[in-house]
């Protein structure tokens, strides 16, 4: 058996169980996508391309209201910026493979893969195999991802309007945000964005969430630089 | 037009998706990014959350704010059962489920 298929093989397996996870998500947000009135055809075209749950359901509302497409942008982008510390973390892994590869990888990478595969990749030596092990990874996660969202938005037609399923996608956030917030920092952080967003909300444009964004981001490092301070002095 | 602006949109959400998580997987390791720049980007998941859910739970664009809504005590049962329960279902069951029965209750 070839390296790369052996790592192919090894990645799948680490996965598994962690992939899991990723059902209960990919219904919601295909059952949020729905309820916000993209069409079966608009859905799937969204999940391939973007394929990345957050900065979907995120952008929902500002899709929904027709806010201008630098918004819906930054917003994406934003929503994404973890991964630049995920792909800064993992581009050891990648450095000796060619561009297209490093491409794919791009597309491939989730907040799972990195979790669960991140540290341990960058040990493996065989570059064959580590890719493989990457790509078995990333491939079931996303086979897993579009299977199961597409249940969520097939079956999204079969549930009468009234029932309010795009909350789905509110609570997929929500579930996301509760375990950063154990870190206080980022309680403080997740609150002065959530008061600002409020008190801005009628900001034309809908940019009072890039705005609230900006608030959050300040209050978070103001925060920590206090509380380092703080722990200096004792 | 109208008809194709999304998926136009989309196209864009995928670049704008695919260089923030190759940024530095497509660029090698020619590119480190600096400590100071990693800190201050560790808030943005937190910030961007809080200021795209509270409108949904409180009041968005247009609308008043009502600290009472049944939405935004659907979200408190589901932030309870997140921190008690590892189960990915039940939070997406106890927060429709909650939210369900508040409105048929207000009908």
């Amino acid at each position: 058996m070839s390296a790369l298929r052996m790592g192919l093989r090894e990645g799948v397996g680490e996965i598994l169980v962690f992939s899991l996870g990723l059902v209960p998500w990919a219904i919601a947000t295909g059952i949020a996508m729905r309820a916000s009135g993209l069409s079966i055809g608009e859905s799937l075209a969204m999940n391939v391309l973007v394929f990345a749950a957050t900065a979907q359901l995120g952008t929902l509302p500002l899709l929904v209201s027709e806010a201008p497409v630098w918004l819906i942008l930054a917003t994406a982008a934003i929503l994404n910026l973890r991964f630049v510390i995920y792909s800064a973390a993992m581009a050891p892994a990648f450095h000796d493979q060619p561009w297209a590869r490093r491409a794919l990888g791009s597309y491939l990478l989730v907040d799972v893969v990195f979790l669960v595969q991140g540290p341990g990749l960058l040990q493996e030596q065989d570059a064959q195999r580590r890719w493989g092990r990457f790509l078995g990874a990333g491939l079931w996660c996303w086979g897993t991802w579009q299977i199961a969202s597409l249940v969520g938005i097939v079956g999204a037609s079969w549930v009468p309007e009234h029932w309010s399923l795009g909350f789905m996608g509110t609570i997929a956030l929500l579930v996301l945000l509760v375990p950063m917030c154990r870190e206080r920092v980022m309680l403080v952080t997740a609150l002065a964005a959530g008061a600002s967003a409020l008190l801005l909300r009628d900001l034309p444009l809908r940019t009072g969430v890039i705005a609230a964004v900006i608030v959050g981001l300040v209050a978070g490092y103001l925060f920590e630089r206090r509380q380092q301070g703080v722990a200096r002095e004792q | 037009m109208g008809e194709w602006r999304l998926y136009g949109i989309f196209a864009l959400m995928f670049f704008a998706t695919w260089l923030t998580r190759g940024a530095f997987l497509l660029a090698g390791e020619r590119v480190r990014l600096p400590a100071g720049m990693q800190r201050f980007l560790r808030f943005a998941p937190a910030a961007a959350l809080g200021a795209l859910i509270a409108p949904e739970l409180v009041g968005g664009t247009g609308q008043p704010l009502d600290f009472l809504s049944p939405r935004l005590v659907a979200a408190a049962a589901v932030v309870l059962v997140v921190l008690r329960w590892r189960n990915p279902w039940v939070p997406f069951l106890a927060g429709m489920g909650v939210l369900l029965a508040l409105q048929h209750l207000g009908r």
